[in-house]
């Protein structure tokens, strides 16, 4: 492994590292727009150049590997002088739209212009006047204006994806990034160039113009939209108790944008898993517990279920389909209640829509379904429940989780399907949900109905995962399992805390009026480093 | 003296292999193919003392030394031969594809033997419909007697020869930019290293060599390394040189003579003087119109690459454009500027910016409108593009800016001030 030294500081790293993640894992900033981590080298945008003793020119840290005894400087003034630079060319033709650009607060040509920029500006001729708000694709925008040609998302198109939808054209300060004709950036990876994009000139529709970036509470989650598990951030437009801009901060989800895990899913996330909030958002759903389609008292619909389960349950009627997608606490815990009760046939739901792809997309969609394997056994199949409800061996059925994911469930933007098999089996809502109402988190929901051909009873307890809140929170307290468990007279208890800052006046702190306490709200840094935009430290 | 590259360029069909063969032709290549190794032919170009005749002037032979001595079979070798001949002010390598096309393809397939390559590609310039023609038709001719394709002279050495038009674009005269535009991807320039030799073109190992450069190694071959030491200033600038003389002068042309010929014979003798008798000389750019001007008063030089490096600028590409009294220098520069500002490829930020940036400057002092920090503007703007590009072409921009600009600062401080120009001293168009 090469000694070297950074700044006065004798380090070792193993051999091919490049002196930028040399830097990068050891927390020393080095300012770079081009190199991502997950994406080849192009050393174009020149911000990392950085002074190497015995070099005759600066070198970029991007590139240049470490080598043994090597003297690197990254503070030096020469350095200085040439991200200053950097910058000031980098601005030059840059428009001043930050005030209506979605990337303002997390964009990395304002952080680098306010850290290693000069402040004023030189350049007194015109800007270059580009295209703006160019639609290359169902999901992506592009501002020409804004690019500052790191070839980020080219490279993504060419190396990850290998669709090739991106190119530059023109030649000089005319350059600029676009979409060959003919083509439209409509892979299913493409929203991941707009997190790639150093710069505002990608953006996102379903984001586009939606909320300013500190506004969103950003959690670290995983996506439930497959069996890939991937890694993501949730940001949600928190309610302001000051904001007087109605309508972006609503506490809904805003985005998702992935969070770096090398081994699930990398730096990247699909376009489904993207905007599976819209999904979640748009599905209508339960308002009360309704039992036989009549709207019934919460505790009287616990009951009704209750006992409907549990004479099954003796009966040995009970079969109880479990959606792929709980949790696996979750799924442990119905096997508990149900064993108690009497025992029941478990069986899985099968999710599978479309094939693995290379990349990320796997055609299982049950986000679980090999740990709720694990609990129930490999025998316990959606289609053995079924056979035996036609067999009549079971009268009840016990449907868990996740209703409104049939695995026929059209991909965000294709068009609806017309055949009632993807149709939601929830009934339309009824009236719009208050927005008192809905500021106080989910609701368990459920639903009970008995069939009227007699036959078979069947018990469709509907419990939904809310989107909005963390996973985390959805394993600390299982609503469904409470509300079995709780004893008779005490309310149920929220799913998630409520927020101190809601209530309150805006006597309390920045943050708290800013809906989101201190304690939860992750440091820029944090986020910097689940988005990728920082290396986390290996050892 | 004895002309030895263009020995044929007058000749009638000197294009003909049958011309070309009359005075010796392809008798370097049979002697190299029957009695040299490709090591000893790289020792013997090595030993000549051969420098690049692109504008780098790096030893040809230490460039060859550097290719593997095995071959991969999964990696073979290529030679390319730059014939993307697009500095401002040059026009040799036009001159040798057009009349002589047999020495430049003896040359390289020389070349390509000692570097044990199987396949040449020859990268010539867009425009140059006619040279790709001729080199056309004397590949086929070459092909027909032996001289190229499989088992060459009846050695066990084969290697193809084609030629690969170009699209236009200055850059393409980078030699990593010409390898991508070569396999078909945009002619941006690429990292270094890797180095050519160890991964170049389709990631082989590649040796990239001027035309005008290779044009010497049949002679070097012929007459052997002592020969060459002879011509020209030895050790380290022999052998002839193509001076292309352009501007002001009697007789602009391409004129050999030995390396190291000063810049005074070569404009008042072989060029005939300049161009009006009553306008002395005032500026020369000695190498194409990427290198540091030089004033009336630092002539006294001789035309190699390391009297030039004294004299703060680069032999180059040996173009020599001449500019007597009459010639503005704030617009000269302008219109330098405005070269590079078009051909910047926009890779990387530095040269995609600051190349526009310093043409617009330079307008607008041209144009009457400079304000009195617009010098100092462009010796800041260029000393930021200096040394931090991907490539050269943004210290090409940049350093006939900074030379232009301190040696004839009282030309462009009148443009400023008076709002006029000193050679002309008119009152300038588009006055604020």
């Amino acid at each position: 492994m090469p000694k070297l030294t950074i700044d006065g500081q004798a380090i070792e790293v193993p051999a091919g590292t490049t002196i930028l993640q040399a830097c990068l894992q050891r927390g020393r900033e080095i300012p770079h727009y081009c190199y991502h981590e997950g994406l080849s080298i192009a050393g174009n945008c020149r911000i990392c150049l950085i002074e190497v003793e015995k070099q005759p020119k600066l070198v970029i840290g991007c590139y240049t590997p470490v080598a043994e005894g090597m003297v690197v400087h990254t503070d030096s003034d020469k350095v200085k002088q040439a991200r200053a630079a950097v910058m000031e060319f980098l601005l030059i033709n840059h428009p001043l739209d930050c005030p209506i650009c979605d990337q303002a607060g997390e964009c990395r040509l304002q952080e680098y212009a306010v850290e290693y920029g000069d402040g004023t500006s030189r350049y007194t001729e015109p800007k270059l006047a580009l295209s703006k708000a160019i639609d290359i694709g169902p999901h992506v925008t592009l501002d020409q204006e804004r690019c500052i040609q790191c070839s980020r998302c080219i490279r993504f198109c060419d190396e990850i994806t290998k669709t090739g939808e991106l190119g530059f054209f023109q030649r000089g300060e005319r350059s600029q990034i676009g979409i060959f004709p003919g083509k439209r950036l409509d892979n299913p990876y493409s929203g991941n160039v707009v997190d790639l994009c150093p710069v505002g000139a990608l953006t996102l529709n379903e984001f586009r113009f939606k909320t300013r970036v500190w506004y969103l509470a950003n959690t670290a989650t995983i996506c439930a939209g497959c069996a890939r598990g991937c890694n993501v951030v949730v940001g949600v437009g928190k309610q302001q108790t000051l904001m007087t801009t109605r309508g972006q901060l609503d506490d809904r989800v805003k985005r998702i944008v992935p969070r770096v895990n090398e081994e699930v899913n990398g730096w990247w996330i699909c376009d489904e898993g993207r905007l599976s909030y819209e999904h979640e958002q748009k599905a209508p759903r339960l308002e009360a517990a309704r039992v036989a389609g009549k709207e019934t008292a919460y505790d009287d619909a616990v009951k009704a279920a209750a006992t409907k389960l549990a004479a099954a349950a003796k009966a040995g009627a009970l079969g109880v389909i479990v959606s792929p997608r709980l949790v696996s606490e979750d799924v442990f815990a119905w096997k508990s209640v149900v064993s108690a009760l009497g025992g029941g046939a478990f069986g899985v739901r099968s999710l599978l829509r479309g094939e693995d792809d290379t990349l990320l997309i796997r055609a299982d969609k049950g986000a679980n379904a090999q740990g709720a394997a694990w609990i129930l056994g490999a025998g316990a199949t959606e289609r053995a429940v079924r056979e035996a409800v036609a067999q009549g061996r079971v009268k009840t059925l016990l449907i868990l989780g996740d209703p409104t994911a049939p695995s026929s469930r059209p991909p965000p933007g294709a068009a609806p399907r017309s055949s009632t098999a993807g149709r939601s089996p929830l009934p339309p809502p009824r009236a719009p949900p208050s927005r008192s109402r809905a500021r106080r988190g989910p609701k368990p929901t459920g639903r009970t109905s008995t069939s009227r051909d007699g036959r078979s009873a069947s018990v469709a307890a509907t419990c939904r995962r809310e989107k909005r809140a963390p996973a985390g929170a959805s394993r600390r307290t299982s609503p469904r399992l409470l509300v079995l468990r709780r004893p008779a007279g005490r309310p149920p208890r929220r799913y998630s805390r409520p927020s101190a800052g809601r209530s309150r006046s805006s006597k309390g702190s920045r943050s708290r009026r800013w809906g989101c306490s201190a304690s939860r709200r992750p440091s820029r840094r944090e986020c910097r480093a689940w988005t990728g935009w920082e290396s986390r430290s290996r050892s | 003296m004895e002309r030895i590259l263009t020995r044929n360029v007058d000749k009638e069909n000197a294009q003909h292999l049958a011309v070309y063969e009359s005075v010796g032709g392809y008798q370097a290549l049979r002697k190299a193919l029957s009695s040299m190794t490709p090591d000893a032919l790289t020792d013997e170009v090595k030993k000549s003392g051969l420098r690049g005749r692109g504008g780098a002037g790096f030893s040809a032979g230490l460039k060859w030394s550097f290719m593997p001595k095995e071959v991969d079979p999964k990696r073979p070798h290529y030679f390319l031969i730059n014939a993307d001949e697009s500095e401002p002010g040059t026009f040799k390598d036009r001159l040798l594809m057009e009349k002589d096309p047999h020495l430049v393809l003896e040359g390289s397939l020389l070349g390509a033997f000692a570097i044990r390559a199987s396949v040449i590609y020859i990268y010539i310039r867009g425009e140059f419909v006619h040279a790709a023609r001729v080199l056309d038709r004397a590949i086929a001719e070459a092909y027909a007697k032996g001289y190229a394709g499989k088992n060459i002279l009846g050695s066990a050495w084969s290697c193809d020869v084609y030629v690969h038009r170009g699209a236009g674009a200055y850059i393409c005269g980078e030699e990593t930019a010409l390898m991508s535009s070569l396999e078909g991807d945009r002619g941006y320039p690429r990292l270094k290293p890797p180095f050519p030799a160890q991964s170049g073109v389709w990631g082989c190992p590649t040796t990239i060599n001027n035309v005008e450069t290779v044009a010497n190694v049949p002679f070097i071959v012929e007459r052997g390394a002592d020969w060459f030491l002879s011509v020209g200033k030895a050790p380290k600038n022999t052998g002839p040189k193509l001076y292309c003389l352009s501007g002001h002068v009697k007789r602009p042309g391409v004129y050999e003579a030995p390396m190291g010929l000063p810049l005074h014979e070569l404009i008042y003798e072989l060029g005939g003087g300049m161009l009006h008798d009553d306008r002395p000389l005032k500026a020369v750019i000695p190498g194409g119109s990427s290198v540091p001007v030089l004033r009336a008063d630092e002539c006294e030089v001789d035309l190699d690459f390391d009297s030039l490096a004294a004299k703060g600028t680069m032999l180059g590409s040996a173009g020599l454009m001449v500019m007597d009294s009459s010639t503005c220098m704030v617009a000269a520069m302008a219109r330098i500027a405005h070269f590079y500002h078009h051909e910047s490829c926009g890779q990387c930020t530095p040269c995609r910016e600051g190349c526009g940036w310093l043409e617009r400057v330079l307008q607008r002092i041209e144009g009457g409108r400079g304000m009195p920090q617009d010098l100092d503007l462009l010796l800041s703007v260029s000393n930021n593009i200096i040394g931090n590009t991907i490539c050269a072409l943004g210290d090409a921009a940049a350093m006939p800016a900074i030379s232009f600009v301190t040696k004839f600062r009282d030309e462009f401080q009148h443009h400023v001030d008076a709002k006029a120009c000193l050679t002309g001293t008119v009152a300038l168009q588009g006055v604020r």
